[in-house]
C-alpha cells in the first residue's frame, strides 16, 4: 500500500512530488508519457519561470529543473503508465494502471495527488458549422506535432480563438514557412496573455478579428475555405460581415478543460465554471485523500502558478498521511461574486489551520484598475486594488482563518472597475 | 469477369455481399471512398426500428420487421453489439395522444404486437428524466440500437472468408452492356467485367442507374439529417429511445442511447441537391435544441463532442425500390433506401437473393459457407484471466493509446491488419473508436499514426486522415531540401 500516488508528471505533478517526498513515506509518481515534463515539453518557446527563477525559460528547460530535482531525491516514478481509472473502497484507493509490463493492474494508496493536466476544447464542442474535412484541429496537437515531432500539418493557416496555445501557434507556423491569414475571436477582447498578442501576432503583422467566429467550412475531403462573420452584442453572426478565407488548416484554440476523466466513478461534483473538480485550501476534493492541483484543477496561464499551487497540494497530502485531517461536516463556502468568474478554492476546511489561505480567482471584465474585495457578511476582509485585470488572467490573493469573524457564513469575492 | 458486382459498400451492398458468398460463383464489392460504410451508414440515429411505423403494405413496412427480427441472429453471427433499450414514442396532448392511438393500428397492420401505451408517470418511473409534460407514450419494446458501419465491415470481413472480394477507390462512372456481360469502367479508366450488377449506391442510385437504363422510374434527393453526439458520461441519462410523434417531416428528432453509452440528439430533416456534401448548419442544431427539450428535461447540452449530419437517400417512388430493372437484363435496383434502411437491411439482403436473383440466375449454395465472424478482442471490457491471457501473447495490450475509450496499441495494429482493415486516422477510429471520446483524437492521433507508419512501413506523412491524398502532416521540418 502506498501513502501517496502522484498521477501526471508534469510540472505539477513534479512540484507536488517534490513536495510530498518524505524519506519515511512510500511515494510513486505515474505518467503516461516517455518523459517527465507534460505539456512543458512541447512548449518550445521561452516565458516561462519569471515568477518563479526570476529567469525567461523554455519550456523544456523549466521542466529539466525539476526533473533533475525530482531524480536527485530518487522519487519512484512509473513511466509509459496510463491511470485508466480510479476507485475507493475501504478508505482505500484502488488505481487502475496499464502498462507494457504489466497490463492491467492495481494500485492501492492512502492518498492520491491528481495532476493529469487538461486537454484542449474540440470542433465539436464549440459545434461549428459547415464540413468536416480533415485540416481542422485543435492548436496545441499542431504544436506537438510541429516541435516534438517535426512536422508542419499546413500552409495557409487560420487560426480560431485567441487563447494563448493558438497566439503562439500562429507565429510558430509563420516562422516556418507557412501563411497565416488571420486569428477570429468571438469575443470582444483577447483570451490570450498580452504578451503573447504583442509578441505573437503585432511583431508579425498576423491581423486579429475581435468579435468574429468562423460561420462556414468548405471542402470535401481537405479543408479548403472558412468563412468568419462578424457577431453582435448575443454572439450571432450579421449577415453581411462574411469574409472568405482560402485555407488548408483551420487551428482551434477555443479552450482548455481540465481532464478529470480517471475520476469518472468518483462522486465528484465538477465546478460549473472551471470544469473541474472542486476542492477546499488544501486542494482536498470532496473524496477524502483525493488532492488535484495545476491543470487538472483549473486551466492556468502561466505554469509558475501552476508550480506554486501544486507544491502547496504535495505538503497536504503529506500533512494528510502523516496526521489525517477530516473534511468538516460544513465548510465554508467562498463565493464568486459581482465581476469575478471563480475563486479557487471554493471552501476552506476551517479544521486546517496554517499561516496563508492561497486563492487564485479570475474576473470577467477588462479593468484597468479594480478593486477587489474580500469580505464575510458585511465584514470586509480584504480589499486591494489590482491595476490590469483581464479575463485571461489569473490573479492572486491570500488571507488567514483569523482574518475571519466566524467559520461558519461564506466569503465572498468581489471586483469594482474603477477605471 | 465476375458473376454479381455491387455498386456500393454501404450496409445494404455489404450484406448482400454476405448473401451471395453464401452461393458460388464470383462476387466483388466496389467503392468509391477509400473505406467501406461511409455515407448513410456512417450517419444515421443507429436504431433498428420495431417497424410500427411505415404505411402498411409498403416493402419498407414488410422488410422493417423481418429485419428487426432478423438482426438478433446477425448479430450473433457478426458478433456485433446490440442494445435493446426499447423505445417511446412520447404524446404532450389529445392531438399527440390520437397520433399514438394511429400508430398502434398501424404497428398491429405491420404485425408488430409488442406494444403497449403507457402514462406519462409510468414512464418517467422508468427514465426519470422524460420530460414532465409528457402525458402518454406507446412502447415499443422491440426496437434496439446497434453500431451501423461495424455491421458493413464485419458483413464484408464475413463475405471475404466465403470467397467474395472487394475493391475500394472505384468510382464507377460508366457501364456498357454487351450481349453477354457489363463492362465498369472507373474513374482512372479502369475496366471490370461482370455478368450481373446490384445497385447499391444511396444516394447516387439513380445516377448510377442512368449509366446502363434510359427511363429510371425514380430519382433521388438527399435528405439532409444532423446529429449532436453526447459524451459517453452521460450513459443513463436515458434508457430508452424517445421519438416525438411523427409529422409529415417524418420521424422528427430523437434521443437515442449509443451501445459505447454516448447519446445522439438528431436527426433533423431537410433537402438539398448536393448529393454527399454533408455540413452542419447552425440553423439545424438550433433546431435540435428546440426539438429535444420537448423530449428530456435538463439534457446536459455541455456534453456534446461532436456534430455530423448524414443524407437519406429519398426517392420519388415513396418506398425501397428493389427490383430487377425492367429494361436492362441483370442490372438490379436496392434504390431508396432510406429510414428504416439499416433496419431492414438483412431483410433487404434476403429479398434481393429471394425474389430478384433466385428467379434469374442459378444460385447453388456452397458446402462450406461459414456464417460466424468473429469480433477482434477489445480488451478492457474482457475477464482478468483473458486479459492476462492476451498481455502474455503480446505486450502492447498493456500500452493504452486512447485513453478515452482505453484502446490499446495491439487493438490498433489488429484493426489495422486484420481483413477489411483501414490505415487511415478515422479509418482506425471507425473500427478502434481510438479517437471517439471526449478529446476526439487530440491525446492519440499523433500515436495512431505513428502505429500506422509502423506496421505499414510508410512514411508519416503518407498517412491519410481519410480519403486518398489527406495526409495529416503536411511535410517534415527537420529535413534539408
Ligand atoms: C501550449 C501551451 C503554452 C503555454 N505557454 C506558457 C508560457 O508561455 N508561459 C508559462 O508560464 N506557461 C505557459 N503555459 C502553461 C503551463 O505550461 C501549463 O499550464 C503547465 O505546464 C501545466 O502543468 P500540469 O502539470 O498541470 O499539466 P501537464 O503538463 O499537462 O501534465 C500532465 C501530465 O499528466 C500525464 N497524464 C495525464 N493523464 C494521465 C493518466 N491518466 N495516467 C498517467 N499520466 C497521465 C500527462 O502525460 C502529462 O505528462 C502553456 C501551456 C500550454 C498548453
Ligand atoms: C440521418 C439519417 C438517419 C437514419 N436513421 C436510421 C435509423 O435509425 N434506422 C434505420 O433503420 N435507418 C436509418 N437511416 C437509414 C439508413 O442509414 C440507410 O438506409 C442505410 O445506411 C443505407 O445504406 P446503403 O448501403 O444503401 O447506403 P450508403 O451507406 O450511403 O452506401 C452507398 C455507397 O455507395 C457508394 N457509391 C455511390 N456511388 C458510387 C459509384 N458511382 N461507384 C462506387 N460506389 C459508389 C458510396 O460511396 C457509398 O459508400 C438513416 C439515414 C440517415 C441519413
Amino acid at each position: 500500500m502506498k501513502d501517496i500516488v502522484i498521477i501526471g508528471g508534469g510540472a505539477g505533478g513534479l512540484a507536488a512530488a517534490l513536495e510530498a517526498f518524505d524519506p519515511s513515506l512510500d511515494i510513486m509518481l505515474v505518467e503516461r508519457e516517455k518523459h517527465l515534463g507534460g505539456i512543458l515539453n512541447q512548449c518550445i518557446h521561452n516565458g516561462f519561470g519569471l515568477h518563479v527563477f526570476d529567469e525567461e525559460l523554455t519550456g523544456p528547460e523549466y521542466a529539466e529543473r525539476f526533473i533533475q530535482a525530482f531524480h536527485d531525491k530518487k522519487i519512484p516514478c512509473l513511466m509509459e503508465t496510463t491511470i485508466l481509472e480510479i476507485r475507493k473502497e475501504n478508505d482505500v484507493f484502488l488505481i487502475e494502471a496499464s502498462n507494457k509490463q504489466d497490463g492491467l493492474f492495481t494500485i492501492k494508496s492512502k492518498s492520491i495527488v491528481l495532476s493529469s493536466g487538461c486537454y484542449e476544447r474540440t470542433r465539436g464542442q464549440i459545434q461549428l458549422p459547415g464540413e468536416r474535412p480533415k485540416g481542422i484541429m485543435p492548436a496545441g496537437s499542431a504544436q506537438r506535432y510541429l516541435n516534438i515531432e517535426g512536422y508542419l500539418v499546413g500552409k495557409d493557416v487560420f487560426v480560431l480563438g485567441s487563447g494563448d496555445i493558438g497566439l503562439i501557434m500562429a507565429r510558430r507556423m509563420k516562422l516556418e514557412g507557412a501563411n497565416v491569414l488571420g486569428v477570429a475571436e468571438i469575443m470582444p477582447y483577447s483570451n490570450g496573455l498580452t504578451r503573447n498578442i504583442v509578441q505573437c501576432l503585432d511583431d508579425y503583422d498576423i491581423p486579429l478579428y475581435l468579435s468574429h467566429t468562423v460561420t462556414d467550412i468548405v471542402g470535401k475531403d481537405c479543408l479548403e475555405s472558412i468563412t468568419i462573420s462578424e457577431v453582435d452584442a448575443d454572439f450571432k453572426p450579421i449577415k453581411g460581415s462574411e469574409k472568405q478565407f482560402d485555407v488548408d488548416t483551420l487551428l482551434l484554440s477555443v479552450g482548455l478543460i481540465p481532464d478529470t476523466m480517471v475520476l469518472e466513478s468518483m462522486p465528484i461534483a465538477l465546478h460549473p465554471k472551471t470544469k473541474g473538480p472542486t476542492v477546499d485550501q488544501t486542494y482536498q476534493t470532496s473524496v477524502e485523500g483525493l488532492f488535484v492541483c495545476g491543470n487538472a484543477l483549473h486551466v492556468h496561464d502561466l505554469v509558475d502558478y501552476v508550480t506554486d499551487e501544486s507544491k502547496r497540494a504535495g505538503q497536504f497530502a503529506k500533512l494528510f498521511v502523516q496526521k489525517p485531517f477530516k473534511k468538516p461536516p460544513s465548510p465554508i463556502a467562498i463565493e464568486a461574486n459581482q465581476n469575478i468568474h471563480y475563486v479557487m478554492p471554493s471552501s476552506i476546511n476551517p479544521s486546517v489551520d496554517l499561516d496563508t489561505i492561497h486563492c487564485a480567482y479570475r474576473v470577467t471584465t477588462k479593468a484597468e484598475v479594480g478593486e477587489v474585495t474580500l469580505a464575510q457578511g458585511d465584514h470586509i476582509i480584504k480589499t486591494q486594488k489590482v491595476r490590469f485585470m483581464a479575463p485571461a488572467e489569473m490573479e492572486h490573493l491570500t488571507f488567514t482563518l483569523n482574518d475571519l469573524i466566524n467559520h461558519k457564513d461564506p466569503i465572498t469575492l468581489t471586483m469594482e472597475v474603477i477605471k | 469477369m465476375y458473376d454479381f458486382t455491387i455498386i456500393g459498400g454501404g450496409v445494404i451492398g455489404t450484406l448482400i455481399a454476405r448473401e451471395l458468398s453464401r452461393y458460388e460463383g464470383k462476387v466483388l464489392l466496389v467503392d468509391k471512398e477509400n473505406d467501406l460504410g461511409n455515407h448513410a451508414t456512417l450517419a444515421n440515429s443507429a436504431i433498428i426500428h420495431s417497424g410500427h411505423d411505415p404505411k402498411p403494405g409498403t416493402l419498407k413496412a414488410k422488410l422493417a420487421v423481418e429485419g428487426n427480427a432478423l438482426y438478433d441472429q446477425l448479430a450473433k453471427d457478426l458478433d456485433i453489439p446490440l442494445l435493446r433499450t426499447g423505445a417511446y414514442v412520447v404524446a404532450h396532448d389529445d392531438e399527440e395522444i390520437n397520433v399514438l392511438n394511429d400508430l398502434i393500428d398501424r404497428a398491429k397492420a405491420n404485425s408488430v404486437n409488442d406494444y403497449a401505451l403507457l402514462d406519462g408517470d409510468t414512464a418517467r418511473k422508468a427514465d426519470p428524466n422524460i420530460s414532465k409534460t409528457i402525458k402518454k407514450v406507446l412502447s415499443l419494446p422491440s426496437t434496439k440500437v446497434t453500431y451501423p458501419w461495424e455491421i458493413a465491415l464485419a458483413a464484408m470481413e464475413n463475405a471475404l472468408a466465403n470467397g467474395a472480394e472487394y475493391r475500394l477507390n472505384y468510382e464507377v462512372k460508366a457501364i456498357t452492356q454487351t450481349a453477354t456481360h457489363f463492362i465498369l469502367e472507373n474513374q482512372n479508366g479502369e475496366k471490370l467485367t461482370t455478368h450481373a450488377i446490384i445497385n447499391a449506391a444511396g444516394t447516387f442510385a439513380d445516377l448510377v442507374a442512368k449509366m446502363v437504363e434510359s427511363n429510371v422510374e425514380y430519382t433521388i434527393t438527399p435528405r439532409r439529417g444532423e446529429y449532436f453526439v453526447l459524451d459517453k458520461q452521460v450513459k443513463g441519462f436515458i434508457k430508452h429511445i424517445l421519438y416525438p410523434v411523427p409529422s409529415n417531416k417524418g420521424k422528427g428528432v430523437l434521443l437515442v442511447p449509443q451501445v459505447h453509452g454516448n447519446i445522439l440528439l438528431g436527426p433533423t430533416s431537410n433537402f438539398q441537391d448536393a448529393r454527399e456534401t454533408v455540413g452542419n448548419h447552425a440553423s439545424d442544431l438550433e433546431q435540435i435544441r428546440e426539438d429535444a427539450n420537448r423530449l428530456a428535461d435538463g439534457i446536459p447540452y455541455d456534453l456534446i463532442i461532436r456534430t455530423f449530419a448524414g443524407l437519406r437517400a429519398t426517392s420519388t417512388h415513396d418506398d425501397f425500390y428493389i427490383q430487377a430493372s425492367k429494361t436492362v437484363k441483370n442490372f438490379y435496383h436496392v434504390a431508396g433506401i432510406d429510414s428504416p434502411g439499416l433496419t431492414a437491411a438483412p431483410a433487404i439482403a434476403r429479398y434481393v437473393i429471394d425474389h430478384l436473383l433466385q428467379p434469374k440466375h442459378t444460385l447453388t449454395k456452397k458446402t462450406h459457407f461459414n456464417p460466424i465472424r468473429k469480433k477482434p478482442s477489445v480488451f478492457h471490457t474482457l475477464d482478468k484471466q483473458s486479459q492476462h491471457d492476451l498481455m502474455k501473447q503480446n505486450p502492447l495490450y498493456g500500452h493504452i493509446v486512447c485513453k478515452c475509450e482505453r484502446i490499446s496499441e495491439a487493438e490498433i495494429i489488429d484493426h489495422i491488419n486484420r481483413p477489411c482493415g483501414s490505415s487511415t486516422i478515422k479509418g482506425v477510429k471507425k473500427r478502434a473508436r481510438a479517437g471517439s471520446g471526449l478529446c476526439q483524437g487530440g491525446y492519440c492521433e499523433s500515436d495512431v499514426l505513428r502505429i500506422i507508419s509502423e506496421v505499414k512501413k510508410i512514411d508519416k506523412t503518407r498517412i491519410d486522415y481519410y480519403a486518398l491524398n489527406t495526409p495529416i502532416l503536411r511535410e517534415e521540418t527537420k529535413v534539408k531540401k
